[in-house]
């Protein structure tokens, strides 16, 4: 019986981290585009309103996956407009969006909240799915899980592999390169922040459509600080965030089984988990990570005319 | 002599049709006419030279040219036909490209990617990439591993990944800003073989320099700019020497540099008796008011640190200094810091001489506050003031307080540097390469004033250039390897001819190790 405890909370990790590993990834690259956007926490919940409204007015689950994705680029253009058109201080308005997408999705969704919608819904992957051990672990799950696993290799190939990609990574190290190259660097940054903004979009939908298949105050509960966090501790390489973000999705499904068990622990204790763990990571990333930091021009904003 | 660039054209060696013209161009920045009215033809297989001081204008023409700039009026004509260059990528598709002097390569990233960088292609293969960077590296002897990640690279290497860069590019027009500044002697003599080779190949080079040697070895043509316009252009096989070369730039004679008159000495201010710091191995000394001693020695023997010694920056391990009379903790715990007092000239002008967004009242002000203090507060009229009639007096220019000081050049925020500490009357300075990259105007103004302060104080002067030793010293200390190989004045001839053989550690016959000299 242990086994199948065992491999039921292994899926419940995959279930937790993979809201994790979309705001992760997509903070990775607008920051390795050399743009610090701390509004993840802000544009995700954002996400996961724009999902939870569409599919309860249409009931198309990929239009509501696009509205999210859509919307928190939107959301994200704002930090877009403050960094590269008028180089405003990356933090302060990374902040400030985190403030108001918080905000706002508090404010509209209001009325809805406890409204439940479809969402979707698990399903066996054909053949993979009747894997002994793996088949539950990695297969068994939504449609959004099994995009997450692709998401890593495509933008470790985008990043690594292509034209736009080397451009985008060099903007995030010494724009005046990439523009005495030919390229221009503010356009590397927005789509750094664009594309960026919408994969932790997309993330946001998985809350409301994956996981609550409903709309709750606080939906996101601080993971889109976890994902800065985790960014960090993957220094900034794809591979590493998916490590990440299921490290953290484990101790999020091991702390509901333990309180599930009734241990003696109080449970705020254990719900804080998760949040202990991310200090320690940044603790252990900023004493490995000595030569493998952050992107050098992360940021920094460009000079006007460069 | 009195040839003008027109007159080039006629010249029947000039049979060349120029691959680039530039025409009229004009660039102001603020007042400042950085570029008036410059026409130029670059013609390939040949090497250009533009040559001129600092702050002439040389950079900000060459700028136009690769695209990064926009020039206020004028045309740029490629192949006989105008174009326009919106950024630098017009210019690369137009084959212009440049390698500035502050290299733009991603540290962290490979020789290959940074010269793929910007490039047209979707998918990158990285193994194609290798290969076809190594076989363009060994056409023009620009040997690199495509591999490699710069930031292990040294400074020649990643000079050769630049001019890859643009050779990949297949760019008929390669633009060098101070492409030695950099390079150890092989490395420049292999760049400048790699440069003749590129323009038998029939492609043109321009490269901006004010070494005149340099100039003399590589170029074919030279056009000199002085104050934003070029005030002379001819054929290298027209100028037979380094001398009539330099004549030409400055455009006056070269000769009289500066007659050292020495002046009185007076009583000692400085004093080190086996000081001792880290890298510092015991040095001692002794300065008087009214000489100039010239500490010279190749940089990194020590120099910086007894210099961070003496400005209270770093504590020392053992031995006397006696600064203005006082030991170094008494001095340093309330050091003398207006009137009479010990001032610095750091090597570092726009990092720790200067804060280069604040305007000059603010960075003339920043270390001689405890001057304009009205009780509490700062008597900002008086700073004012002040900073106007210092940037009069010392000639800086733009004559304008109001402006960033880092938007001074070198030379002219050096001006206002030493300005700003001689104001306080110092009695003992301590120099430190103040001419390092200065024109010969700047440099010759900055050897004067330093002159000038002796009837009442006492210089420490540490350069790494010996022409400055020679010029300005009573007295030089050779350093070698965190110790003086010996202190000796100006009139002992033998020695201060020795001084190459001392700048290498070596003491010419000597048997007694007697570090002091008398004064």
């Amino acid at each position: 019986m242990s086994v199948d405890l065992f491999i039921s909370l292994l899926a419940a990790t995959i279930l937790a981290g993979t809201p994790l590993l979309y705001a992760t990834l997509g903070e990775m690259l607008t920051e390795r585009s050399g743009v610090l956007n701390l509004g993840v926490e802000g544009m995700m919940i954002l996400g996961a309103f724009f999902a939870f409204f569409v599919e309860l007015k249409t009931g198309n689950h990929w239009l509501a996956v696009l509205a999210a994705g859509l919307g928190a680029a939107c959301t994200g253009m704002l930090h877009g407009i403050v960094c590269l058109v008028f180089q405003g201080n990356q933090t302060v308005s990374g902040l400030a969006l985190t403030i108001f997408g918080v905000g706002l999705s508090d404010y509209l969704g209001t009325p809805f909240v406890g409204t439940l919608t479809e969402g979707f819904q698990p399903f066996a992957f054909p053949l993979l799915g009747q894997l002994p051990f793996f088949g539950p672990v990695f297969f068994q799950h939504n449609a959004l899980v099994y995009l997450s696993y692709l998401l890593p290799p495509l933008l470790w190939l985008f990043l690594k592999r292509t034209a736009t990609g080397l451009a985008l990574c060099a903007t995030g190290e010494y724009p005046d390169a990439v523009s005495a190259a030919g390229v221009s660097p503010i356009r590397m940054r927005w789509i750094g922040i664009f594309g960026g903004a919408f994969i932790v979009g997309v993330g946001g939908a998985y809350l409301s459509l994956c996981a609550t298949h409903m709309w709750t105050h606080n939906l996101t509960a601080g993971k889109g600080w976890i994902a800065v966090a985790l960014v960090i501790f993957a220094f900034w390489r794809p591979g590493r965030a998916v490590l990440g973000a299921w490290l953290f999705g484990g101790i999020m499904a091991l702390q509901l089984r333990l309180q599930a068990l009734g241990t003696n622990i109080p449970s705020s204790l254990m719900m804080m988990l998760p949040y202990g763990l991310t200090i320690f990571a940044l603790l252990w990333a900023s004493a490995r990570g000595k030569g493998r930091g952050a992107p050098a021009a992360l940021g920094e904003n460009i000079a006007p005319g460069a | 002599m009195e040839q003008n660039h027109v007159a080039c054209n006629g010249g029947d060696r000039d049979e060349i049709r120029p691959v680039v013209r530039l025409e009229g161009i004009s660039k102001s920045f603020g007042p400042v006419k950085a570029n008036n009215n410059i026409t130029l033809n670059i013609r390939p297989t040949r090497i250009k030279a533009l040559l001129g001081e600092n702050g002439a204008g040389k950079s900000t023409l060459m700028s136009i040219l690769a695209g990064k700039s926009r020039p206020d009026s004028g045309r740029i004509c490629v192949d006989g036909l105008p174009v326009q260059f919106r950024s630098p990528k017009d210019a690369l598709s137009a084959g212009i490209g440049m390698v500035y002097q502050h290299f733009m390569l991603v540290e962290a990233m490979s020789v290959a990617q940074n010269i793929l960088l910007g490039q047209e292609s979707g998918i990158i293969n990285p193994r194609g990439m290798g290969r076809r960077v190594r076989e363009l590296a060994a056409r023009y002897g620009l040997d690199v591993n495509p591999d490699a990640i710069i930031r292990d690279l040294s400074m020649g290497e990643r000079q050769r990944v630049e001019i890859l860069k643009l050779l990949y590019r297949d760019c008929r027009v390669l633009i060098f800003d101070e492409p030695t500044a950099v390079l150890t002697p092989p490395e420049i003599a292999q760049l400048f073989d790699a440069l003749r080779r590129m323009a038998v190949d029939g492609r043109a080079i321009v490269f901006i320099s004010h070494k005149m040697k340099e100039v003399l070895d590589l170029a074919n043509e030279v056009e000199i700019l002085r104050r934003g316009e070029i005030v002379d252009s001819f054929l290298r096989e027209d100028v037979p020497d380094e001398r009539e070369l330099a004549a030409r730039m400055i455009g006056r004679s070269p000769e009289p540099v500066i007659e050292l008159v020495p002046v009185e000495k007076g009583e000692e201010l400085l004093r080190l008796e086996n000081a001792r710091c880290e890298k510092v191995d015991g040095v001692s000394f002794s300065l008087r008011r009214g000489e100039v001693l010239a500490v010279a020695g190749v940089a990194g023997n020590g120099q910086k640190e007894l210099v961070e010694m003496l400005t209270g920056r770093r504590e020392p391990a053992g031995g006397v200094l006696n600064i203005l009379g006082r030991d170094w903790k008494g001095f340093f715990h309330t050091p003398v810091r207006q009137k009479d007092g010990l001032v610095y000239i750091p090597e570092d002008r726009k990092g720790l001489a200067t804060c280069p967004t604040l305007n000059l009242i603010d960075n003339f002000v920043l270390t001689n506050r405890l001057s304009f203090l009205n009780g509490p507060f700062m008597d900002w009229k008086r700073g004012e003031a002040a900073t106007r009639e210092a940037i009069k007096e010392f000639n800086v220019h733009p004559p304008d307080p109001m402006v960033p000081a880092g938007s001074l050049s070198g030379g002219n925020l050096q001006k206002l540097v030493i300005a700003r500490e001689f104001y306080r009357k110092p009695k003992l300075i301590v120099a430190e390469n103040p001419t390092q990259g200065l024109d010969i105007s700047a440099m010759e103004e900055v050897w004067r004033r330093i002159l000038a302060v002796r009837e009442h104080a006492g210089i420490l002067l540490v350069t790494s250039d010996l022409t400055e030793a020679m010029t300005l010293a009573d007295t030089f200390a050779v350093m070698y390897g965190g110790r003086f190989i010996d202190v000796f004045p100006r009139t002992d001839t033998a020695k201060v001819e020795a001084i190459g053989l001392m700048l290498a550690g070596i003491k010419p016959g000597e048997k007694l190790d007697n570090k002091e000299a008398e004064a």
